[in-house]
């Protein structure tokens, strides 16, 4: 029984920010990596190193494009189980084609679904994904992982663990706990306005770590607050709500069905077969019209429906590039004629909100200050929650050193863990995309087997040298792993040149801006751990000298 | 263009306000001007600082104005304080002295400080 | 340090007061804000919002209504009651779309 909320919210704010925190330092820092996925990628794929491409022509480039796609295997197998029948060797009718890209991409990304014949659920679809170089529409060899968009991204928002969604619900929950923990923070927090400037290194141990650790929590607190509250938003209303595919989907089909008569987009195939007008022309219309509202701009997002049938209908979306909006201003072609069938009216009140929110989140954006920012942001947040570990287990390594409890010395192994062996982790991936051979089988695999390895062996590293911390002394493993970290950023870097020849000079040169950032970041970090290994040696060795001070004094 | 050098003119600006805005709140404390020039200052120069602090944050809002549309505006805004707020609390612990710029107006003592 | 006060409690009545407590936050706070957006997008679509804005709209209440719930679940001094009140309540909630959404079929 708690005597105060302020105990309550004490309670609260100190085990599930312990527990939860170690899903949101992933949440965080991978979120923060996230924010230059597109870039990351062209690092880890040489061949993509190009200029951003606009979308290019539908009748010359995607076209003969969409058309050759088909489901990969591993995808057909995976729909036996949701089928009433045999699969059949080629799908033919596709539901739904479709390309998104934004101001960053150098490569552009193609969704084909197909409409599943025999299958359990009749709006059952099965999908192919592509990616290909939109100048020629060359494909892109489908290994290719795409380690920044493809793993640094699913990982911030699902911890790719993608069986039954798992770790989305795991990391929609430390979402919510993250609102908890700021709102129970700020409860406990006596001192936060005059406070708010405050950081004390010189202090206790335990009191600078407290101050940094409030320092980093309040001053980015909106930032916290809202990507925790907006990520959970942007996933509400399929994942975590889903009250219109499940409780209320009547009211959710009857709403379509009326939409669909309303704006005249049919939801359903017509079942007679049609051909597809030009589609550039559909889309030089679309750009006249946006130029013609004041609002020109480029395309990002293109969508087929009911291809091939007289129910079709081609949507050309605006890139949302010089505002927070990811896409709008959405004009609706008949697919067999190329007529207008409508053109989006502004969004209601509610609508402009939720562009507003989710666009704020998923930052497709041109602004490259607001980006940096955001980078900023999210390592803060990392560090904020680090902190609290650290504080965590300082607070208490004395206390159960003297009891013998191993508390504090396992809470700090998964901090090391959490902390700098999560930086090895994704530090490990990049050095595997540069030391695996390019044509190797599963290189993709292998890629995220390099990434979980090394976070399991700096798990291991962490656990078997914190014996320290059950005597109430510090993790060697801090400054160990901290060193680690310099030495792989480094390599990545000199990985870079060796094996591709772009070394910095020659990126920074030519002005490519997308490697050589992540060569001077990958620097910066080696810099930074590098500076963070010699204090804590320093440190180490000061405290160890410290009692042969204090027998020299007795002799 | 939002990325022509007028507006990263404005920005810059923004940023610099920003920083002073930050700068000029937090020296109005009395624990933090004590970190600067190892005194407290007078209640109406602490006061006149808080005004001054209260202009900068406005002033950088108003740039990031100019510079953006609206809706992207007001995001580097507040992120612009927030990083300011983290420099300036990194300077006073680690070179408070540097803060001085800020308001070089403070008179300081003859004797030095021991 | 901020911990259960266990002087006059037994430590099996202290644990199973923090398994009260979790359960009535998590589990029942999301039983709750289950029935409060469907409830919600409900009654805005009735009113004549659109679906997908009042799926949003009462997503983003039944968020923060999840947090509110979360922080009282926590700090309440019969956690066991909460935990049925949060159900029940979310319950109640979820009849009352069921209702809505018959009505307007």
């Amino acid at each position: 029984m708690f005597t105060s909320f302020r105990q309550a919210m004490a309670w609260l704010h100190t085990w599930f920010g312990l527990v939860l925190g170690f899903v949101l330092m992933a949440a965080f820092f991978f979120g923060a990596l996230s924010v230059f996925d597109r870039e990351i990628d062209r690092w880890a794929i040489p061949s993509t190193r190009i200029e951003p491409q606009p979308m290019p022509s539908f009748e010359q480039v995607l076209r003969p494009a969409f058309e050759r796609m088909q489901p990969t295997r591993a995808a057909v197998d995976a729909m036996r189980s949701r089928v009433d029948g045999p699969m059949p060797e080629h799908f033919d009718t596709p539901v739904s084609w479709s390309a998104y890209t934004t101001h960053r991409d150098p490569v552009l990304s193609l969704f084909a679904g197909f409409d599943v014949p025999n299958a359990k659920d009749p709006e059952e679809a099965i999908w192919a994904e592509e990616t290909i170089d939109p100048r020629d529409g060359r494909l892109l060899p489908v290994d290719q992982l795409k380690v920044g968009s493809g793993f640094f991204y699913p990982m911030h928002y699902g911890l790719t663990l993608d069986w039954k969604n798992l770790g989305i619900w795991i990391v929609g929950l430390s979402a919510l706990v993250m609102l908890a923990a700021l709102v129970s923070g700020v409860v406990m927090h006596r001192r936060i306005f005059r406070e708010f400037f405050t950081f004390r290194p010189g202090k206790a141990r335990l009191r600078s770590v407290l101050d940094l650790h409030n320092l980093t929590g309040v001053v980015a607190l909106p930032f916290h607050f809202f990507f925790a509250f907006t990520g959970l938003l942007i996933f509400a209303a399929t994942y975590y709500f889903p009250v219109g595919h499940t409780q209320l989907h009547e009211l959710h089909d009857l709403h379509a069905e009326a939409e669909a008569r309303e704006t005249g987009l049919p939801h359903q195939r017509a079942g007679v077969a049609a051909g597809l007008a030009n589609v550039d022309a559909m889309v030089a219309e679309a750009r006249r019209r946006w130029e013609a509202k004041g609002k020109a701009g480029e395309v990002g997002f293109l969508w087929l429906q009911h291809v091939g049938d007289a129910n079709g209908h081609v949507s050309v979306y605006r890139a949302g590039t010089d505002r927070i909006a990811l896409v709008g201003d959405a004009i609706h072609f008949k697919a067999s004629t190329g007529e207008l069938i409508r053109e989006e009216p502004a969004a209601t009140p509610v609508g402009r909100v939720a562009e507003f929110l989710t666009g704020l989140h998923l930052q497709h954006f041109r602004h490259w200050l607001l980006r940096w920012l955001y980078v900023f942001g999210g390592l803060t947040g990392a560090v904020c929650i680090a902190t609290g570990f650290i504080f965590f287990v300082e607070k208490r390594k004395r206390q159960h050193a003297q009891q013998g409890s191993q508390g504090a010395r396992v809470v700090d192994a998964l901090a090391v863990a959490s902390v700098t062996g999560m930086v090895l982790a994704a530090l490990g991936i990049l050095v595997a995309n540069r030391l695996l051979p390019e044509d190797m089988v599963g290189r993709g695999d292998w890629q995220r087997y390099a990434f979980w390895g090394s976070w399991v062996l700096a798990l291991l590293h962490a656990a078997w040298r914190s014996a320290p911390v059950a005597q109430g002394r510090a993790n060697p493993a801090w400054r160990e792993q901290s060193a680690a970290i310099a030495v792989m950023a480094l390599a990545a870097v000199l990985l870079n040149w060796a094996t591709t020849g772009d070394h910095l000079l020659r990126t920074l040169a030519a002005g490519y801006w997308p490697v050589a950032g992540v060569d001077l970041s990958l620097l910066a970090c080696a810099t930074v751990a590098g500076l963070v290994a010699r204090r804590l040696w320093a440190r180490a060795a000061a405290k160890s000298a410290a009692p042969m001070a204090t027998e020299a004094k007795h002799a | 263009m939002p990325e022509t050098t007028h507006a990263a003119g404005l920005l810059l600006a923004a940023l610099l306000a920003g920083f002073a805005g930050m700068g000029w709140l937090s020296l109005a404390m009395p624990a933090h001007a004590a970190q600067v020039w190892a005194r407290a200052l007078p209640v109406r120069q602490a006061q006149s600082l808080r005004a001054a602090g209260a202009i900068g944050v406005v002033a950088s809002l108003v740039l990031c104005l100019l510079a953006d549309h609206a809706s992207m505006a007001v995001l580097v805004w507040l992120m612009t304080l927030s990083g300011s707020a983290l420099l300036v609390a990194m300077l006073l612990s680690a070179r408070p002295r540097l803060l001085r710029v800020l308001a070089p107006w403070v008179a300081l003592r003859s004797r030095p400080a021991s | 340090m901020s911990q259960v006060s266990t002087t006059f409690v037994q430590p099996r009545a202290a644990r199973l007061q923090i398994v009260a407590r979790i359960g009535a936050a998590v589990l029942g706070g999301y039983a709750f804000a289950w029935g409060f957006v469907a409830a919600g997008a409900s009654l805005m679509f009735a009113a004549g919002m659109g679906f997908h804005d009042a799926e949003f709209l009462a997503s983003l209440l039944g968020v923060l209504a999840f947090l509110v719930v979360f922080l009282w679940a926590i700090a309440t001094k019969r956690p066991w009651w909460a935990w049925l009140g949060l159900l029940g309540a979310g319950g109640l909630l979820a009849g009352v779309a069921s209702l809505v959404q018959a009505a307007l079929l």
